[in-house]
C-alpha cells in the first residue's frame, strides 16, 4: 500500500487509495478480490500480493511502455 | 478509548516527530451512515473521524477536518492525506484500523518528507510517466 501512496505524492500523474474490502464488499466482488492486497490499476486488476519497489514500479508502469 | 496502546502510541509519536512539513487529514463522511447488516451498527464514519483525531493529537505536524461529501472522493466513510494541504491524490476509504492503520501512519509520514523516500530510479520513472494512472489496492485490516 505504502508505494502506491508513495508515488501518488512523487507524480501529479498518479492516484492512490487503498479501500477496505470488508467494508465496500460488492465493490471487493466486482475485482474478485480473494486475497489481499489485491492491485487494481484504472479499474482492471493486476495482481495480488505485496512486492519490492523495482518489481512494483515495473508492473504499475508497465502498459504505458508498450 | 483510546486508539493505541501505550507502547505503541510512543511509537506513532516518535515517527511524528520526524516530520518535516504539515500534513493535513480530510475525512470524508457520506450522505448517510450505512452500518454493515451483520457490523453491529458500527458507526464506520464515527470511528474513522475518532481515529483521525487521535492520529492528530500525536503531533503538532499532523491536523485534521471534516467535511461532507467533498468532491473527490468516490465512497464514504474516507480520508485523504494532503501534504502542506496539498490533494496528492491519496485515499484510505473506509475505517483504517488494525494492520491498515499502519498504512495511513506511513502514508501520513510520507507526506510529511520534504524528499520522496522512493528509489532515485523510480522517481526518474515517474517523471517518464506519459498517462494518468489510478492504483486502487484492495486490503483488509487483518
Amino acid at each position: 500500500m505504502l508505494l502506491a501512496y508513495k508515488a501518488a505524492f512523487a507524480s501529479p500523474r498518479i492516484r492512490a487509495s487503498a479501500i477496505e474490502s470488508t467494508e465496500f464488499p460488492a465493490l471487493a466482488d466486482s475485482m474478485d478480490v480473494w486475497a489481499v492486497p489485491r492491485i487494481v490499476i484504472n479499474g482492471s486488476p493486476q495482481w495480488d500480493g505485496s512486492v519490492p519497489e523495482r518489481v512494483f514500479f515495473d508492473r504499475v508502469l508497465a502498459p504505458a511502455s508498450e | 478509548m483510546a486508539i493505541f496502546r501505550p507502547e505503541d502510541e510512543a511509537q506513532v509519536r516518535k515517527v511524528f516527530d520526524g516530520l518535516e512539513r504539515p500534513v493535513e487529514l480530510l475525512v470524508a463522511h457520506g450522505p448517510e451512515e450505512t452500518p454493515l447488516p451483520g457490523a453491529r451498527d458500527v458507526d464506520f464514519a464515527a470511528e474513522t473521524e475518532r481515529v483521525v483525531a487521535g492520529l492528530a493529537e500525536l503531533s503538532e505536524h499532523v491536523r485534521y477536518r471534516v467535511e461532507t461529501e467533498p468532491t473527490g472522493f468516490e465512497r464514504y466513510p474516507a480520508v485523504a492525506v494532503l501534504p502542506e494541504g496539498r490533494d496528492a491524490g491519496v485515499r484510505y476509504y473506509g475505517l483504517p484500523w488494525g494492520y491498515e492503520l499502519g498504512s495511513l501512519i506511513g502514508g501520513i509520514v510520507e507526506a510529511g518528507r520534504a524528499e520522496s523516500s522512493l528509489k532515485a530510479e523510480s522517481l526518474e520513472r515517474l517523471e517518464a510517466l506519459d498517462r494518468d494512472l489510478a492504483i486502487d489496492v484492495f486490503v483488509t485490516p487483518t
